[in-house]
């Protein structure tokens, strides 16, 4: 435990005085609830009240508030996976990875702390959106809503998966092609692509494992909160009970990352 | 004694570029041990095996007689190839994370800074350094917690000629102290000038290892002139030992078969027999002839 205590203070006396890497923190802390006050606003006042209820429903109190903000900030996904991304190649860049190991780190040492730093981001942004929640759900202040229990709380936890499952890709990507611009880009384009063969799948060919691909099965797991009246009753009991399927894919593509990432650091050359 | 560093049949291919073809020798303690090799022979390759930074393909490598740990590169200081630091941060902070991964007390960094004259720079990013001052912060990297091994590869790149000066003080003066030195270089002047032990690779083959004299073996030769050159010649001529006398304008290049005499006594003989030097000069042969001799004797 003092081993790896002091394994993380090395790697905060490399963030400690970075500013890009505060700067990229701050957007994120800033953008999950500022895009969240965006969507609010937008459901709030864009659309007609039937009956004075919103034609959405009312997304953004509890304890729906729950599922909406972990669905729209699972939107800003790519913003961790930035500052990933760019902390990762810096050390490729400066060529820090060799120097580390050459003053005295094993090479594992220095690949679990990256994952480690993987997961304390992904703690930190999962709170970020905890607070986010709470403070829509008291913002609202709409009439009495049934209490929130597990079926609301859960959708946190999926949101913790989902957003390793897209940190550890980035990390991954990071790793694979060492250049900060060069991997955002096939980042990015990963997204875009894998989207893509989503929406060809589904809806074209009618295929169903597409529904299974690294970033569509986790993001599988927080499935659009507006205007859930709408939804077919049949199409819920569908997802909820495909839910623990795409739990277990999700953590696996995780172990699969940790893996591939961790095992490629210990053996190639640096 | 168990040697600092002993290679054992180390062999590292690049794809179908084979780097490393079974190297082995041993670095003894206590020794000033030259890498020496042409760009490209494989020296920083080598070191970054020992290094853990390269992967090997073969062979097998101990440090201090056991197999090599993170814990034991915490004892060895090491410049391998370029100076490797966080632009963004100061010295002082990329010497932090230095010692923090060392092991080693922060308390040292003002030393160490000190000793290669950076100290007054110490709150600089290390992005507005020169190359020399990049240099000579890797070196104060290496030196914190006073380690009894240390690495230097090409230590004097991008150092000008008094920097260059001052890296080779330093490294007589670490060795004085007792430090083992394991030091990776093409400049054969500089190695020749602190160097008791020698490796010489090419193409990744080793050709020589051991001390500096039966590694390489340095011709040794004796420049004499006179006013009176035909006499001195015919001195010279009677003169036992003699391999060979080559005229070089006004002096002669004397080779002997056995080690050259000792030039008092030649002074003192040749003026015995009636003639006044008026130039006398023990020579020996450059590292740098040595080395291209016995490297051109193994391509051919």
């Amino acid at each position: 435990m003092r081993n790896f205590l002091h394994t993380l203070r090395v790697e905060w006396l490399k963030l400690k005085y970075y500013r890009t890497f505060w700067i990229l923190l701050s957007v994120i802390i800033v953008c999950i609830p500022a895009f969240n006050y965006v969507i609010y606003d937008l459901t709030d006042n864009s659309f007609p009240k039937i009956n004075g209820q919103n034609l959405l429903g009312n997304p953004f109190s509890f304890p729906n508030v729950w599922k909406t903000v972990p669905y729209d900030a699972g939107i800003l996904l790519f913003m961790p996976a930035i500052l990933i991304i760019t902390l990762f190649t810096n050390e490729y860049s400066y060529r820090t990875h060799r120097q580390n190991i050459i003053d005295g780190w094993s090479r594992a040492r220095f690949i679990y702390i990256k994952i480690i730093e993987v997961f304390l981001l992904t703690v930190f942004v999962t709170i970020i959106t905890v607070l986010t929640c709470l403070y829509f759900g008291f913002l609202t202040r709409t009439p009495v809503q049934p209490k929130a229990g597990w079926q609301e709380y859960r959708f946190i936890l999926y949101f913790f998966v989902e957003m390793l499952d897209y940190s550890l890709i980035a990390l991954l990507f990071a790793m694979m092609i060492r250049r900060a611009g060069l991997a955002m880009g096939i980042f990015f384009l990963y997204m875009i692509i894998e989207q893509f063969v989503v929406s060809l799948g589904r809806n074209k060919y009618k295929v169903t494992w597409v529904d299974y691909l690294p970033e569509e099965v986790s993001d599988r797991l927080i499935p659009q909160p507006f205007a859930r009246r709408m939804i077919s009753p049949a199409s819920t009991s569908l997802w909820e009970k495909h839910v623990p399927l795409y739990l277990s894919i999700s953590v696996l593509y995780i172990i699969i990352y940790i893996f591939i990432v961790s095992w490629r650091f210990r053996k190639a050359d640096l | 004694m168990t040697p600092i560093l002993s290679l054992k049949s180390i062999s590292k291919t690049y794809g179908r570029i084979q780097a490393l073809k079974g190297v082995s020798f041993d670095v003894p303690s206590g020794s000033v041990f030259g890498i020496l090799g042409p760009n490209g022979s494989g020296k920083t390759t080598l070191l970054g095996v020992v290094m853990d930074v390269l992967a090997s393909n073969g062979g097998s490598y101990s440090w201090f007689g056991n197999a090599p740990s993170e814990k034991q590169r915490r004892e060895i200081g090491t410049l391998l190839e370029t100076p490797n630091f966080y632009h963004y941060l100061s010295a002082q902070h990329n010497l932090e994370i230095a010692a923090a991964i060392k092991h080693k007390p922060v308390d040292d960094i003002e030393r160490v800074l000190k000793l290669v004259r950076l100290y007054e720079r110490k709150d600089s990013k290390f992005q507005s350094f020169s190359l020399g001052m990049k240099q000579r912060l890797a070196i104060a990297s290496c030196l914190i917690g006073n380690p009894s091994v240390l690495v230097f590869d090409e230590p004097t790149n991008g150092l000008d000629p008094s920097g260059i000066a001052e890296i080779r003080e330093l490294i007589i003066e670490l060795a004085s102290a007792g430090k083992t030195i394991i030091l990776a270089s093409h400049l054969l002047a500089e190695v020749e000038k602190v160097c008791t032990h020698v490796a010489i690779l090419q193409r990744g083959v080793l050709i020589k290892s051991g001390d500096v004299k039966s590694a390489l073996s340095q011709e040794e030769w004796m420049e004499l002139g006179s006013a009176e050159m035909e006499k001195l010649k015919a001195i010279l001529d009677r003169l036992p030992g003699v391999n060979k006398i080559i005229s070089s304008g006004n002096h002669f290049q004397v080779y002997f078969n056995s080690p050259s005499p000792d030039p008092a006594w030649l002074n003192s003989h040749c003026f015995e027999q009636g003639i006044a030097l008026n130039y006398l000069q023990p020579r020996k042969e450059s590292l740098e002839s040595a080395f291209i001799e016995l490297t051109n004797n193994v391509s051919n």
